[in-house]
């Protein structure tokens, strides 16, 4: 009797003492995986000689990379082509999330057209605007915001549909002008909406600015791993690559993550 | 009790449906200017969707809901002064108790060098002075309910509107609150629509209480309460008027009178 109700509070009660455990087992998951990657890295640079460079060469290769100024000159401005992409993306889908969600005339004429947008895959887009635009700035930036802009609109959008309905009666029956409510109510109910959409946005942004730079691009980070790609100095792309996807990492965490903390402190 | 005795409030034919379903299938009521009138009806008869219809906020299906004279759907910006505590708190959760107030503030005529006071007074009267920096979310269902009361109350309405307001308090907190908003309605002169599941707070509070069948309703019966203010909770004729009222509606709702009375 006494066991069996014991045993209900550890299940009820929210999140039990497992937690240290739980971390724990992240932590030697994490190692695992990490361990084994490195493993199998290892292997195939042994067996697949001349394609696939060992780590420790690798390593090396980042290290050099690390030091010249080529690579900085490149990263820059693919960092500042993520930037433009993600802020175009960002603010036009979300204002279209937010147009579409709030009114059913506009949804009507704006749905069609991005459920064909979605169903485009991502590569078209770039190819067009490259064919449409040549390999200028302008290609790259025109594709990437209409291949991420959809993704956003969607999110917000389904976000504004499932919004407080009692919250704007709320603020209609103590007449709060309709630019104040939409900053004071609707907007705060789309803040995790829209950090999801950040994220995703970023995710997506980097990924295909760096497809736009291989294909289209003199310079950048992605132009640069081709370009080491056609020399066959494979050391290089891994090591570039490396770096770059832990940057990314380390932005979407650090930046995206923080700004999440700060919105959401209402939450606790 | 306040001497005059223009209708304010007039509701004539009044009938809401959703999609088909009705709700309300017609209820004609006046109330006069600073009258206290208590809504009695069975949950689900259509008690909320009156109040949404006399704010303004839900188009009636059929009938007329006129205030100050003026169909009140169209009154646009015309419309009265009004507080509502809606039957959920309606707080904004990213918003401290005091920052939900001052939003309501900045829309309402009451100069900002007053809203300080006004919002330390009320809260102090709703016995929630202390949380007046907290969070919604780190406050109890009766505290945010508290703090609508308060919200309602600040903007210095005419016209107020309550939905269940103490219906989440316990009992000791629940009578402070039925004496102090006797005496805010008594000082303001508002005109108050109270809803409520609890009769004998209907028989202390009101002047009157219009009783609703069971839904879609129609009124059962406008209830004049016979006793002089000030009132005493726990008078006896009080309690006198709340057995006569459950005989009354014993039949009509059809249910056991016990369980309608939630008997304080
Ligand atoms: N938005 C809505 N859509 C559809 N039906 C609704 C809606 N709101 C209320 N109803 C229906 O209308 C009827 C009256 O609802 P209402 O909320 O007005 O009742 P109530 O008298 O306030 O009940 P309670 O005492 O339980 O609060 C109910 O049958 C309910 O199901
Ligand atoms: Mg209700």
């Amino acid at each position: 009797m006494t066991l069996s109700t014991s045993m209900q509070a550890t299940t009820l009660s929210p999140r039990p003492k497992a937690g240290t455990m739980d971390r724990n087992i992240r932590i030697l998951g994490a190692i695992l995986a990490v361990a084994s990657l490195f493993a199998i890295w290892t292997t195939l640079s042994i067996t697949v000689r001349p394609w696939v460079p060992t780590p420790y060469d690798t390593v090396l290769a980042m290290g050099r990379h690390l030091t010249s100024q080529g690579f900085y000159a490149n990263l820059f401005l693919t960092l500042g082509r993520i930037a433009a992409a993600f802020l175009a993306a960002s603010v036009i889908g979300a204002a279209l999330g937010i147009a579409i969600g709030m009114n059913r005339k506009v949804e009507a004429f704006f749905q069609p057209l991005l459920a064909m947008a979605l169903a485009v895959p991502d590569p078209v887009f770039i190819i067009f605007a490259i064919l449409a635009l040549g390999t200028g700035e302008a290609a790259g930036f025109v594709a990437l915001t209409l291949a991420v802009a959809p993704f956003v609109s969607n999110i917000v959008r389904s976000s504004v549909q499932a919004r407080d309905k009692g919250l704007d009666e709320m603020t209609r029956i103590y007449r709060i002008p309709s630019d104040k409510a939409f900053w004071v109510s609707l907007v705060p109910q789309l803040v995790p909406a829209l950090l999801t959409a950040a994220r995703f946005s970023f995710a997506l942004s980097w990924k295909l600015v760096v497809v736009v730079e291989a294909i289209g691009q003199p310079d950048g980070i992605g132009a640069s791993i081709f370009h080491s790609f056609r020399l066959l100095r494979m050391r290089d792309v891994v090591a570039i690559a490396i770096l770059f996807i832990l940057l990314m990492q380390l932005l979407e965490k650090g930046v995206l993550g923080r700004l999440e903390k700060r919105l959401l402190r209402w939450r606790q | 009790m306040t001497g005059t005795s223009d209708t304010v409030l007039k509701v004539e034919g009044l009938q809401v449906s959703y999609g088909s379903i009705p709700a309300i299938s017609s209820l004609d009521f006046e109330i006069k200017r600073g009258e206290f009138v208590a809504i009695l009806g069975p949950s689900g008869c259509g008690k909320s969707s009156m109040l949404n219809v006399i704010s303004g906020l839900l188009p009636p299906t059929r009938g007329v809901v006129e205030v100050d004279s003026r169909p009140l759907y169209d009154a646009g910006r015309h419309a009265p002064k009004l507080g509502y505590v809606f039957q959920a708190h309606r707080l904004l959760p990213w918003r401290t108790v005091k920052q939900n107030l001052e939003l309501v503030l900045a829309a309402s005529d009451v100069p900002r060098d007053q809203w300080e006071d006004n919002i330390d007074r009320l809260l102090d009267i709703l016995h929630i002075g202390q949380f007046k920096n907290s969070w919604p979310m780190q406050l109890s269902g009766g505290q945010r309910q508290r703090v609508s009361i308060a919200r309602a109350l600040l903007v210095e309405p005419s016209y107020i509107l309550m939905d269940e307001p103490l219906s989440t308090l316990d009992e000791v907190t629940a009578r402070s609150l039925r004496q102090e908003l006797s005496g805010i309605w008594a000082r303001t002169g508002a005109t108050i629509v109270f809803v409520t599941h609890s009769i004998r707070e209907a028989v202390y509070l009101a002047d009157r209480i219009i009783i609703l069948t069971r839904g879609p309703s129609t009124v059962f019966e406008n209830y004049h309460v016979p006793i002089a203010r000030p009132r005493a909770y726990d008078d006896p004729r009080i309690a006198e008027v709340e057995a006569d009222i459950i005989r009354r509606v014993e039949h009509a709702w059809g249910l056991d009178p016990i369980k309608q009375s939630e008997v304080a």
